[in-house]
């Protein structure tokens, strides 16, 4: 392992962690609000917004990633919106991620007794009342462990970004490896996304532990 | 005063006739029994009180609301109604405490400390005032019973409906909860309880009514149920509940 190239690149991959860092933080927040929105489109007694909330779904899910970026950059450039490579990069994230929570709080949500939401409504909660006070906190806690694996797969999605050249972590790898040695450029970025998804995981595990514990 | 009443009412599920023309006038104050056998639309009717289920024709008006019409803002007339259910449905992830002051502090908008005040009134009527922090996992399934009842009563509805409240209870837990209930009908709550327990229907309810496949065939008082039923169905239905 040669990390001489620590000399001359130690601030590119410090920006680099910190954007990964931040565009996934912003992207987890918006994924959620996202995907939570999504999950109650399809469950919802509205026949449009399950279709709104299917077709999201699908579209989402079954596109690659990167072309959801590009098209949010390039794309949006050819019509002379210009957003920034933060903003697109979180945005493009979250709307990808959004989905696959979707699908993982949908699952929660279902899995809570219907009586739940029959004895709520029937005390004159209204039907979002009913949702947040007594269906989605009980489904959050049935969908932390596979959200958890969401979020990693976001923090490791996050890479994208270095394809539209935009400094996260990997971007400044690829501006070492001209200069030095491959391998050990690779095995830091590898070290520091763990430094991000390690903590992540020990996070969501702690939350199931407790969650479990109150009843 | 008349307080529910079903005028023709009929629903369906999809092509299944569950509720076949009903007609029914509950008196507020009243305490109704509603016996029959499995499959026969007790639930069903009960339902339709509070808009758990919709009636596919007929009038529905309950307290002043036509309740199938789709104009009547159902939250303002279900905190009117508590509901008593089979599976209780306490909140498990917020205490006992929490449970009963939910809907007063969200619906009725009442302050948090007025609410709580009134839930341990409701604790201490329905005998556990000492489980007010506990989860509903931490009580036995009587004391949870209990706790839904008092979750029903906090609103100050002017209905409660109950769909076989002892019914998943061990044998030993029945009878807490059916003193609770007897106390609440001599208090003058108006009370539509569907149940198997006949000895409570016999000594409580003012008026029996029984149900067989989603019609009403005999209405009457305990005594005339009991020990005169008019129709072939009721006999039948009697001799299987009372010699078992
Ligand atoms: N959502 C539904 N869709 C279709 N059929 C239903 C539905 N709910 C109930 N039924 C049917 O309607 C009939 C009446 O059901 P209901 O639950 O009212 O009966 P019940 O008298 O309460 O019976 P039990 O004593 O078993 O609780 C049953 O045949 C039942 O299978
Ligand atoms: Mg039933």
């Amino acid at each position: 392992m040669d990390f001489s190239f620590l000399e001359v690149h130690k601030e590119d991959f410090i920006d680099g962690f910190l954007t990964t860092l931040s565009v996934s933080l912003v992207a987890l927040v918006l994924s959620l609000i996202i995907g939570t929105i999504i999950a109650i489109f399809r469950i919802s007694p509205l026949a449009i917004l399950r279709a709104i909330g299917t077709a999201y779904v699908e579209f989402f899910r079954n596109t690659p990633l990167v072309i959801q970026v590009f098209f949010f950059y390039f794309g949006l450039a050819s019509i002379h919106i210009n957003l920034s490579k933060f903003f697109v990069g979180s945005l493009g994230l979250a709307i990808y991620t959004g989905s696959f929570m979707a699908e993982a709080i949908r699952a929660g949500i279902q899995a809570v007794p219907k009586g739940q939401m029959e004895a709520a409504r029937s005390s004159g909660l209204s039907y979002v009342q009913a949702m947040w006070h007594v269906i989605l906190p009980q489904a959050f806690k049935l969908i932390i462990p596979p959200l958890g694996n969401q979020f990693i797969n976001l923090v490791k999605n996050s890479s994208v970004l270095a394809i539209i050249a935009g400094t996260d972590l990997l971007y400044a790898a690829d501006v070492a490896i001209a200069n030095y040695d491959v391998t050990s450029v690779y095995v830091l970025v590898a070290l520091l996304y763990l430094v991000i998804t390690i903590p992540l995981s020990i996070g969501v595990n702690y939350l199931e532990k407790r969650w479990a514990k109150k009843g | 005063m008349t307080i529910i009443q079903f005028t023709n009412v009929n629903k369906y599920y999809g092509d299944f006739h569950v509720l076949k023309d009903i007609n029914l006038t509950i008196q507020s104050g009243e305490v109704v029994v509603i016996l029959g056998p499995s499959g026969s639309g007790k639930s069903t009717l009960l339902r339709c009180i509070n808009r758990l289920e919709d009636i596919s024709s007929g009038e529905l008006i309950v307290d002043g609301f036509k309740v199938h019409d789709k104009n009547t803002n159902i939250n303002l007339l279900r905190q009117e109604i508590g509901m008593v259910f089979q599976h209780f449905y306490l909140y498990p992830h917020k205490t006992v405490l929490e449970n009963i002051t939910l809907a007063p502090i969200k619906v009725r908008k009442m302050n948090p400390e007025e609410a709580r005040k009134g839930a341990m009134e409701l604790l201490t009527k329905v005998g556990i005032p000492e489980k007010a922090n506990a989860y509903p996992s931490q009580l036995s399934g009587g004391q949870q019973q209990r706790v839904a009842i008092a979750r029903g009563l906090a609103m100050k509805p002017k209905i409660m409906l109950f769909d076989e409240p002892t019914s998943a209870l061990d044998p030993e837990m029945i009878g807490e909860v059916l003193d609770v209930m007897r106390t609440l009908a001599k208090e003058g709550m108006t009370m539509v309880c569907v149940t198997h327990e006949m000895g409570f229907a016999r000594e409580v309810a003012d008026r029996i009514i029984f149900m067989d496949e989603g019609r009403i065939l005999e209405v009457g008082t305990p005594e005339e149920f009991f020990n005169n039923p008019k129709e072939e169905r009721t006999k039948l239905f009697l001799s299987r509940i009372l010699h078992h």
